[in-house]
C-alpha cells in the first residue's frame, strides 16, 4: 500500500496514572497478553502498511522490549519496517508538548518516503480496523485530511478530545476540541489519514509559529479557516478508547463480553502481539472460575470471577479474585482477597491479605510491590 | 561458501509415518502431531537442541512433510533461524546417478554426508522426532568426550520384566557397552536404548559407506551400524538417563503422555526445568474465556479457548471452543476444535479442527488393569461428529 505509518506511543502518557510510571502508554498491558500498541501496529501491519515510524518520549525501554524486531507483525524487513523515532534522534527537535510537534521527530522519515499517504494514529485506541477501507475512501472524498471516528459515544457530558459533527451525506460540518460534544456527534479516534507532501508542508508552515497541537492547531484551525478539507471515516467496530486509568479498567472489563472480543480479535484484522513461550494455563482441582479472560503460563486453584488475567499469574487455593486485572507474574497467596483492584506485573499479594477497590475508583497496585 | 567448523551436529530423524498413531497422522508426520495443548511432538527434541547450545540441526523428512516444514519454517520458534547453522530441512532428493527414498535410519544420514561434511563436527547427534521428554544433550556430549567413546547411546532402566520388548544395552561396570540385543528373550540387563546416539563424526562416516555397499543391510542404526562398530571393536558407552522419557508412537502412549502432565505433582513437567523452556510456534490467538458456569478442574487450557462447559482431567489446545453443558472428561481434545453444548467426551483424543455436533457421545468413562487395556476412542482431522452421534470406546474414526 502507498502508505506510511506514524505512531504516538507517549502522548496520554500523563492521564494513567501509575500505569505509565515505568513504561510508555502504549506499552501499557491490556486483555490478557497484549500491549496498547499491539491493536494500532496490527492494523496498520494487516492494511500492508510496512514503513511505520514510531515517536517516543521517555521511558521508551519497555516498549522497545515488547516490540523487538517487529517479527510477530512481519515487519522485519530489510526495506523500511519499524524506526524508532525518540527526542533528539534527528537533531530537530527535542521534548515535545503535542503531536504536531512531535513530528518534527519524523520529518527525515516523512521526507525520505516514497510513499503517497500517511497515518498519523494515537496508539491507545483498542480496534481492529483495515486502513485500506480508511485510505480507499480519503482518496476517494477528495478531502485533505481524514479522520476516522466512533459514533455513538457522545452524551453531551463526557469531554471528547476531538468531536466532530456530520450531516447526513456524511460531510463534515464542525469539529471541537476538548467539548463536551451531544448525542449525534462522533469522537476522533486519534488516526489520521493525510497526504505525505501535505504534511510535511504544513508542519513546516505551522510549528515554528508556536503550533503544536495536531488536532486544534492543524486540523481544526485549518478547517475553519477553509484553507483544508477534512472528512470523516465512521467506524463501526467496537473501539475502546484507554485515556484514564477508569477507562482502562472500564475497557478491560468490557472485554468480558462476546461481542467486544469478537469485534476486537475477529474483527477487519487479526491482532499480533509479542509471543512468549509460554506453557497453557493450568487448572488446579480447586479452581472455580467463571467471567474470566484468561492468558497462558497460568496456574489457577483459586477462585476468580469477571477478571482480566495476564501470563504467569499464580492464585493459590483459597484464594479470590473478583473485578479485577491482574497483570502478568503476579501471585495471589492462599486466603488473599482481591476486588476492584488493578496489579501492575509481578505484584504478590500476601496469603491472608485483603485489597479493595471500587468500581469508580480501581486500586492500583505499582510493578513489582508486595502487599 | 565458507562454512564454520561446528563442535556438534544434530540429525534429527523425522520421517516416519507413525502408521500406529492411525488417523491422526494420515494427513500428517508423526512429529508434527500436536501435543501437551500448544505444542507438536517434535518442539521437544528441536528444544532440547536449542538448550543444550546445538545451534546447527537438519531435520530429516519424508513422509508427509508439508505441515512439518511449515511448521519448523525458518526455525525462529527456537532461535535456530541463523545464517549460519540454525534448522535446515533434509528432505530425500534426486540426484544425477542414483535417487532413492530415505531406506532407513542409517541411509537417511548417509544421503546427507554432504550436509555435515561442511560443517566438519566432531561428533553427531542422531536424535529421533517421537519421543516426549527433556534432556541436556550436552551432558551426554561431555559424557562422550570423557570416555573418548566412538559411539554413546543414551539408555534408561526399564523395568526388568518388560526388558525384552526393548533394545537392550549390556554393559560394563564402566558403562562400556559389550552386547547390543533386541527384544532378548532373556535379558541381562533392563538398559533400553532410547534412539540416542552421538557418534564421532569420521567413524560415523566411515560405517555408513560401508552400510551402504552392504546390499543385504537394512541401513538401521539399530539393526546394522550398532552391531557393526560393536563387531568391529569399536568404543561404544551406554549414557543413562533417568527422565521422563516417552515414546508416543501409539494412539494409548501419545493419550497418556498428555495425561502425565495434570495432576498435582505430574510425571512430566512441561514447565522445563532450570529456566529451559520448551519453544513452539506461537499463533496470533487472543487469551482464553472462561464463562459464568463453567467447570475446569485438574486441566491444561491454552489461549484462543472459550469455555462455557466442563473440562475435567483434559488438555484443551489452543482455539477451542467448549460449549454449555458440554463435558470433557480424561481426554485430549487438539487445536481448533469445537464442541457443542451437551457432547460428551471421555477417554478420547479429538484431532485439529473437528466439530463434535450438540448432544454426540464420545468415548466413555472407564477403568482397565493396564494402558493397554484402555479404549481411546479418536476423531481424526476435520472431521464432523454428527448431533446425537455415538461414538464407542476405542473407535476410531
Amino acid at each position: 500500500m502507498e502508505t506510511m505509518g506514524i505512531i504516538f506511543s507517549n502522548i496520554y502518557d500523563s492521564m494513567m496514572g501509575k500505569l505509565t510510571n515505568i513504561r510508555t502508554s502504549a506499552s501499557i498491558p491490556v486483555g490478557g497478553r497484549y500491549r496498547q500498541i499491539d491493536f494500532i501496529l496490527s492494523n496498520m501491519a494487516n492494511s500492508g502498511v510496512r514503513h511505520i515510524g514510531i515517536i517516543t518520549k521517555y521511558n521508551y525501554q519497555s516498549l522497545m522490549d515488547h516490540l523487538g524486531s517487529c517479527q510477530e507483525w512481519d515487519l522485519q524487513l530489510n526495506t523500511n519496517g519499524v524506526v524508532f523515532l525518540p527526542p533528539y534522534a534527528t537533531g530537530h527537535t527535542g521534548i515535545y508538548r503535542g503531536k504536531l510537534e512531535a513530528l518534527q521527530t519524523a520529518m527525515p522519515v516523512l521526507e525520505g518516503g516514497e510513499q503517497e499517504y500517511v497515518i498519523l494514529a494515537d496508539s491507545n485506541v483498542m480496534c481492529a480496523l483495515d486502513f485500506r477501507k480508511v485510505v480507499e475512501q480519503h482518496v476517494k472524498s477528495g478531502c485533505d485530511v481524514t479522520v476516522v471516528a466512533k459514533g455513538g459515544l457522545c452524551d453531551g457530558k463526557t469531554v471528547q478530545h476531538f468531536a466532530l459533527r456530520t450531516d447526513e451525506s456524511g460531510r463534515t460540518v464542525d469539529m471541537a476540541v476538548e467539548y463536551a460534544a451531544p448525542v449525534g456527534d462522533l469522537v476522533g479516534m486519534g488516526m489520521f489519514v493525510i497526504s505525505r507532501k501535505l504534511l510535511i508542508a504544513a508542519i513546516k508552515e505551522t510549528v515554528p509559529h508556536g503550533k503544536y497541537h495536531l488536532e486544534r492547531d492543524l486540523i481544526m484551525e485549518g478547517y475553519n479557516k477553509g484553507a483544508l478539507t477534512v472528512n470523516v471515516y465512521p467506524f463501526e467496530g467496537a473501539a475502546l478508547f484507554n485515556q484514564s486509568v477508569k477507562a482502562y479498567y472500564d475497557n478491560n472489563m468490557a472485554m468480558l463480553d462476546s461481542e467486544t472480543r469478537k469485534s476486537l480479535f475477529r474483527g477487519e484484522v487479526p491482532i499480533y502481539t509479542k509471543v512468549r513461550d509460554e506453557v497453557p494455563t493450568r487448572y488446579g482441582k480447586g479452581a472455580e472460575v467463571a467471567n474470566c479472560i484468561v492468558a497462558d503460563g497460568c496456574r489457577l486453584s483459586g477462585k476468580l470471577s469477571s477478571s482480566v488475567i495476564f501470563r504467569e499469574v499464580k492464585v493459590e487455593e483459597g484464594a479470590e479474585v473478583a473485578d479485577s486485572i491482574v497483570m502478568q507474574g503476579c501471585t495471589i497467596e492462599k486466603g488473599a482477597s482481591i476486588r476492584y483492584a488493578i496489579l501492575d506485573k509481578n505484584v504478590t499479594v500476601s496469603a491472608g491479605t485483603k485489597l479493595l477497590g471500587s468500581p469508580e475508583e480501581p486500586l492500583v497496585i505499582g510493578k513489582g510491590a508486595a502487599v | 561458501m565458507y562454512f564454520l567448523k561446528k563442535r556438534c551436529v544434530a540429525m534429527l530423524l523425522a520421517g516416519g509415518q507413525g502408521s500406529r498413531l492411525k488417523v491422526l497422522t494420515e494427513n500428517t508426520a508423526k512429529p508434527a502431531v500436536p501435543f501437551g495443548g500448544k505444542y507438536r511432538i517434535i518442539d521437544f527434541p528441536l528444544s532440547n537442541c536449542v538448550n543444550s547450545h546445538i545451534d546447527t540441526v537438519g531435520v530429516l523428512t519424508q513422509y508427509q512433510p508439508l505441515e512439518l516444514n511449515e511448521y519448523i519454517g525458518n526455525g525462529q520458534p527456537w532461535d535456530l533461524n541463523s545464517s549460519h547453522g540454525g534448522v535446515t530441512v533434509l528432505p530425500p532428493y534426486a540426484r544425477s546417478k542414483k535417487s532413492d527414498w530415505y531406506k532407513g535410519t542409517a541411509n537417511a544420514i548417509y544421503q546427507n554426508i554432504p550436509f555435515i561434511a561442511r560443517y566438519q563436527p566432531d561428533d553427531v547427534l542422531i536424535l529421533s522426532g517421537d519421543h516426549i521428554y527433556e534432556m541436556d544433550y550436552a551432558r551426554m556430549l561431555r559424557f562422550h568426550k570423557q570416555m573418548d567413546a566412538d559411539c554413546t547411546i543414551a539408555v534408561r532402566p526399564v523395568p526388568m520384566e518388560e526388558a525384552s520388548r526393548f533394545g537392550i544395552m549390556n554393559t560394563k561396570e564402566d558403562g562400556s557397552i559389550f552386547e547390543f540385543e533386541e527384544k532378548p528373550k532373556k535379558p541381562k540387563s533392563n538398559k533400553a536404548s532410547m534412539g540416542i546416539y552421538i557418534f564421532k563424526w569420521d567413524i560415523l562416516r566411515r560405517f555408513l559407506e560401508e552400510d551402504e555397499e552392504d546390499p543385504k543391510s537394512d541401513n538401521d542404526f539399530g539393526k546394522n551400524i550398532i552391531p557393526n562398530l560393536l563387531n568391529a571393536g569399536h568404543k561404544l558407552y551406554a549414557y543413562e538417563f533417568n527422565g521422563y522419557w516417552k515414546d508416543v508412537g501409539t494412539i494409548n502412549s501419545l493419550w497418556e503422555a498428555n495425561m502425565d502432565l495434570l495432576g498435582d505433582e505430574p510425571e512430566f513437567n512441561i514447565y522445563g526445568t532450570g529456566g529451559k523452556k520448551i519453544y513452539a510456534r506461537n499463533y496470533a490467538m487472543p487469551s482464553a474465556f472462561i464463562a459464568k458456569g463453567s467447570e475446569i478442574c485438574d486441566s491444561f487450557v491454552a489461549e484462543g479457548c472459550e469455555v462455557y462447559g466442563a473440562v475435567k482431567h483434559s488438555v484443551i489446545s489452543s482455539g477451542c471452543i467448549i460449549g454449555k453443558g458440554a463435558e470433557v472428561k480424561d481426554s485430549v481434545i487438539m487445536p481448533g476444535v469445537v464442541i457443542e453444548p451437551g457432547a460428551t467426551v471421555d477417554h478420547a483424543i479429538i484431532a485439529e479442527g473437528c466439530v463434535i455436533k450438540a448432544g454426540a457421545k464420545v468415548g466413555a468413562d472407564q477403568q482397565a488393569e493396564s494402558l493397554e487395556a484402555l479404549k481411546i476412542s479418536v476423531i481424526g482431522k476435520d472431521v464432523t461428529v454428527p448431533e446425537g452421534a455415538v461414538i464407542e470406546p476405542g473407535e476410531i474414526i
